[in-house]
């Protein structure tokens, strides 16, 4: 089933209130959208669209930028890929947020990573996302401290993102080895079983797993079918009625 | 957007307005208001307004300057003065005591004016961020420094909410919608022509800038009211018709929905090859570098999604980019420079909102480049993918292995390029309702799943058509 991109099942109504009036312009309204990307950072929702409003507020009136609410929201955006959300969020960061330079130019003070540097980061890990390198993905999570800052506020991002990558797997796959899955998802042993079994519902059989066949995993040929349409034959009909016989 | 409030209400929509020039404005229009009920009893079409504080000018003057081009290499100054010169006039337009009773000097005025004001505006912060960037022209920099609110977003935004606001456009299109008189819903200003249309393209011009900004799924939701075919109002100005198609096109493409992008793209490139004996004018010449940006988009959108195009189309494609069409169809590290040239030539000119950093020119980068820069992530990470394809099309059961020999890689590699061309196979695809409605389909004519290392293919057969062969013997016969 299809959901609009501007539907979020659990948008508060007043967040609602501001998406569909012009309050989404409204300086004043960055600090409830702020408190509401918290808020999902907290409860592991997600509100692609809300998220979208308040990077344009900052688009807006850059004395309002938040670094952390933005590297918020993009952690928050990987947690859904395949989804173009991390781009589309992207988008909306000052231009010359992805330049090499940028990076060390406005390096603050105090050790703190530049907001430009953590967005290119970010990015790294999306690019492996987006080229279904996921176990180039926990390797990278890995390798940076930095990594471990930026995903601190969203709770159970790694949970997350080893569930989003079952279902791409489930998508494609019918039978994978485990030593390559346990690479996937960062899981070994009882920990890997354990998600295997009882959150995802596959079978361990030996050094395989087993995927129960779904719509999107049995790959049926198909034929498909001319759709014909009464109104095709109307001109037909028309004329059959205009001329006589 | 139910939650439209009057033009001066409270709460946001004041922040529109807090750029200075508003204020000056605000005192010019004062000094206009008291100069009209002074000399009331006179024809209206006599009505002038007070520009810059001196001249005297004719409404009807300033209606038709509003809506021609300036010249190419207009100074600062004129660019200033011009948007003085929309904010006095629209402030007259929706701020005056009721409905202003003019006639718009021609049908595309309404379209003109709005497409002239965002273009200015567009042109506008494009050439701000030029100088910030190349920092070597002190002069004008002081001078854009000194306006930091000329063309500010806040009060091009303004400017196109308050004229939809005003029409009660989306109440009376809501109406057609259902069915209903629209005239009921219009109100005191709706009712009137000028309005109507102002406010109508005022939509089509949000559409544009939220595009322009890089907000795409806020462009698409904007035309939410609006119906996309050939009854709509759009469609009476050609040049309206064009850019909708153009932009809606666009954002869909940024949404990675390539369906629906050359959905859009085929459609609007039909009407015009179709329609172009009929349009042999001024307005057609307009938009024949838009036609051909738009074919580098649908042999991008098509190069990401491989479709069956409307042979007209795929004909004029294979005529304009036949051998970039071919290339970047075959993929693989050699397309991505084409895929960036085509990007570069077709995009809309982004702009950035705000002032750019006039004291560390540097980081003024073009906003294409950014958006550039994400696209062509996206383009890398699907790369490969019609090199696995044209593998696959020949095999119904592969061992990743062998097929891993054949490619030259890492069977490691080459399992998370299946993964990848899996899962960009299946797209969101509108079906109906608002333009970000959709569902997500399998959007691939071959289809496969892993076995563990073995590849099970299978491939989506089309039946063969006959109803348009049949339809067209039987034509024939009669």
């Amino acid at each position: 089933m299809g959901v609009p991109f501007d539907y979020a099942p659990d948008r508060p109504e007043h967040i609602d209130v501001i998406l569909n009036g012009l309050d989404r312009y409204n300086p004043e309204t960055t600090a409830v959208f702020q408190d509401y990307v918290m808020q999902q950072c907290e409860n592991q929702t997600y509100d692609c669209y809300a998220n979208l409003a308040l990077l344009k507020l900052y688009q807006f009136n850059p004395h309002l930028t938040r670094d952390e609410t933005i590297t918020n929201i993009l952690v928050k955006s990987l947690t859904v890929f395949p989804s173009p959300d991390f781009s589309l969020c992207l988008s909306l960061l000052p231009p010359h947020i992805l330049t090499p330079h940028a990076a060390s130019l406005s390096a603050p003070a105090a050790g703190d990573a530049s907001l430009p540097e953590a967005v290119q980061k970010l990015n790294v890990l999306n690019n492996l996302l987006g080229g279904a390198d996921y176990a180039g993905f926990w390797a990278e999570l890995d390798s940076d401290d930095l990594y471990a800052d930026l995903v601190a506020d969203v709770s159970g991002f790694e949970e997350l993102m080893r569930v989003r990558i079952a279902v791409t797997v489930s998508q494609a796959m019918r039978a994978v080895k485990r030593s390559v899955l346990e690479a996937w998802l960062n899981l070994f042993g009882s920990g890997f079983e354990h998600f295997v079994g009882e959150v995802c519902g596959w079978v361990v059989e030996g050094d395989t797993v087993k995927v129960p066949l779904n719509k999107e995993n049995e790959a049926k040929g198909t034929v498909v079918r001319e759709n014909v349409k009464f109104d095709q034959f109307s001109r037909l009909i028309k004329r059959a009625y205009e001329q006589p016989a | 957007m139910s939650l439209r409030q009057p033009y001066q209400a409270d709460g946001g929509v004041r922040n529109f307005k807090d750029d200075d020039s508003d204020v000056e404005e605000e005192a010019l229009v004062n000094d206009y208001r008291e100069q009209v009920r002074y000399e009331d009893g006179m024809d209206d079409l006599d009505r002038t307004i007070s520009l810059g504080g001196s001249s005297q000018q004719d409404i009807s003057a300033q209606l038709a300057a509003a809506a021609t081009p300036l010249e190419f290499q207009a100074t600062l100054e004129t660019k200033f003065a011009s948007y003085d010169n929309y904010c006095s006039l629209f402030h007259y337009i929706l701020n005056s005591e009721g409905p202003v009773d003019l006639e718009a000097p021609s049908y595309f005025w309404a379209w003109d004016v709005i497409d002239e004001f965002i273009y200015q505006f567009n042109s506008f912060c494009s050439y701000r961020q030029r100088v910030a960037l190349k920092a070597d022209n002190e002069e004008e920099i002081q001078l854009l420094r000194d306006a930091p609110n000329t063309w500010g977003c806040y009060s091009v935004l303004n400017v196109l909410y308050s004229l939809i606001q005003r029409s009660q456009i989306s109440e009376q299109l809501a109406a057609m919608q259902r069915g209903e008189d629209p005239a009921q819903f219009a109100g005191e200003y709706g009712n009137r022509p000028l309005y109507k249309m102002l406010g109508y393209f005022s939509i089509i011009g949000l559409l544009r800038v939220h595009c322009l900004l890089g907000d795409f799924s806020l462009a698409l939701k904007t035309l939410d009211d609006i119906e996309l075919n050939k009854k709509a109002m759009f469609a009476r100005v050609m040049a309206a018709h064009f850019t909708t198609y153009y932009y809606v096109g666009f954002s869909y493409m940024m949404m990675r929905r390539y369906a629906d992008a050359i959905r859009m793209f085929s459609h609007i490139l039909v009407y015009v090859s179709r329609t172009k004996n009929f349009q042999k004018n001024a307005q057609y010449d307009s938009i024949t570098k838009r036609n051909d940006q738009m074919y580098a988009l649908i042999a991008i959108c098509v190069a990401f999604h491989p479709t069956r195009l409307d042979d007209t189309i795929h004909t004029a494609l294979r005529e304009k980019y036949g051998e970039q069409f071919t290339r970047m169809q075959r993929g693989g590290p050699e397309s991505l420079p084409l895929f960036e040239e085509l990007f570069r030539n077709a995009c809309p000119k982004f702009i950035s909102p705000t002032p750019p950093d006039f004291d560390n020119p540097q980081i003024n980068v073009d906003p294409v480049e950014h958006h550039l820069a994400i696209f062509m992530d996206e383009v890398k990470n699907n790369m490969w993918s019609p090199t696995v394809k044209s593998y696959l099309k020949l095999y119904t059961t592969m061992d990743l292995k062998k097929l891993a020999g054949f490619l030259e890689v890492e069977p490691d590699k080459l399992r998370n390029w299946l993964l990848v061309n899996k899962q960009r196979s299946r797209q969101v695809r509108w079906g109906e309702g608002g333009l970000l409605d959709g569902e997500v389909v399998n959007s691939s004519d071959l289809d496969y799943a892993l076995q563990v290392d073995l590849i099970h293919v299978s491939e989506a057969k089309v039946g063969r058509r006959l109803v348009d062969w049949y339809l067209r013997n039987l034509a024939r016969t009669y």
